[in-house]
């Protein structure tokens, strides 16, 4: 069966920028979903299992961090990848986002082939 | 210790990895500091405070913006792309600009947060922040065709 995939950012433009990029380092999704805030996206994972979460932190309502500890609460959630993108690169932030419950992290600026790096194995 | 020439060339070199990763386009260090960036222009800006406190802000005619946001976006022709998506695209460039900057003076600055970016019509980031605050500004060729001009204002922070 094809995978789902989830785009969380508040900006419409860079989920575009995202979806388009995912395209272009070849990995295939049946069903893509977007949604444009923390909120938004953990409505989305109550309704129905999705594989994998690309997700930015620094946004307005519920920030990338909160919505990741919300999801792993979720029953639907527990095999879900969830991946931040961010322009946030520290250390401590990665390493805090990773032990809340984060699989892996895209810093922005991003390339087709860092997505295939890091979905890949998550993915397989 | 951050100094102004090493900020430049974070400034510098944080926006040329943005463009030529994200936009597709080269972008070379003007020194023509007369040239014009049009006449009505967008400022992508956002804000950051922590060790260093101040704001980020790119600048270019809506040409050159919509330009940026179609090559972000992977569009044959700029005349598809709507008004919302050149004003995201500009505010991507601030925060995109603003986190390779980020990671690039933090280990001699100190922690900094960044705020979320917006959008607005302008041509130049005024300097409000008082007494012992600086300025970097850099003036780029985008493709040998469009100009834009990235600022960066700053001040010690409170946490520093």
């Amino acid at each position: 069966m094809g995978k789902s995939l989830m785009i969380v950012d508040d900006s419409a433009t860079m989920r575009k920028i995202i979806m388009r990029t995912v395209r272009m380092s070849g990995l295939e999704f049946e069903r893509t979903e977007e949604a444009g805030s923390g909120v938004e996206a953990l409505e989305k994972l109550k309704a129905g299992p999705i594989d994998v979460v690309l997700c930015d932190i620094n946004m307005p309502e519920m920030n990338g961090t909160e919505m990741v500890k919300h999801a792993r609460q979720l029953p639907n959630c527990a095999s879900t990848k969830i991946i931040m993108v961010s322009t946030e690169s520290s250390e401590d932030l990665i390493k805090q986002v990773m032990s809340d419950g984060a699989d892996g992290y895209i810093t922005k600026p991003f390339t087709p082939e860092k997505f295939q790096e890091k979905l890949t194995p998550l993915l397989n | 210790m951050v100094t102004t020439v090493s900020l430049k060339e974070a400034l510098l070199d944080s926006a040329r990895e943005v463009f030529e990763t994200m936009v597709f386009m080269a972008l070379e260090d003007s020194s023509d500091d007369s040239a014009s960036l049009g006449e009505t222009s967008l400022a992508g800006t956002i804000t950051f405070k922590g060790s260093l406190e101040g704001c980020l802000g790119v600048c270019c005619d809506n040409s050159c913006a919509r330009t940026i946001a179609a090559n972000m976006l992977g569009m044959m022709s700029s005349d598809e792309v709507s008004e919302n998506d050149i004003s995201d695209a500009m505010g991507e460039i601030a925060n995109m600009v603003m986190g390779a900057v980020k990671a690039r003076i933090q280990n001699d600055v100190g922690s900094i947060e960044v705020s979320i970016p917006s959008v607005v019509q302008g041509r130049e980031l005024k300097n409000s922040l008082g007494e012992g605050s600086g300025k970097v500004k850099i003036r780029v060729n985008i493709e040998e065709q469009y100009r834009a001009e990235f600022s960066l204002l700053f001040r010690e922070g409170k946490d520093a």
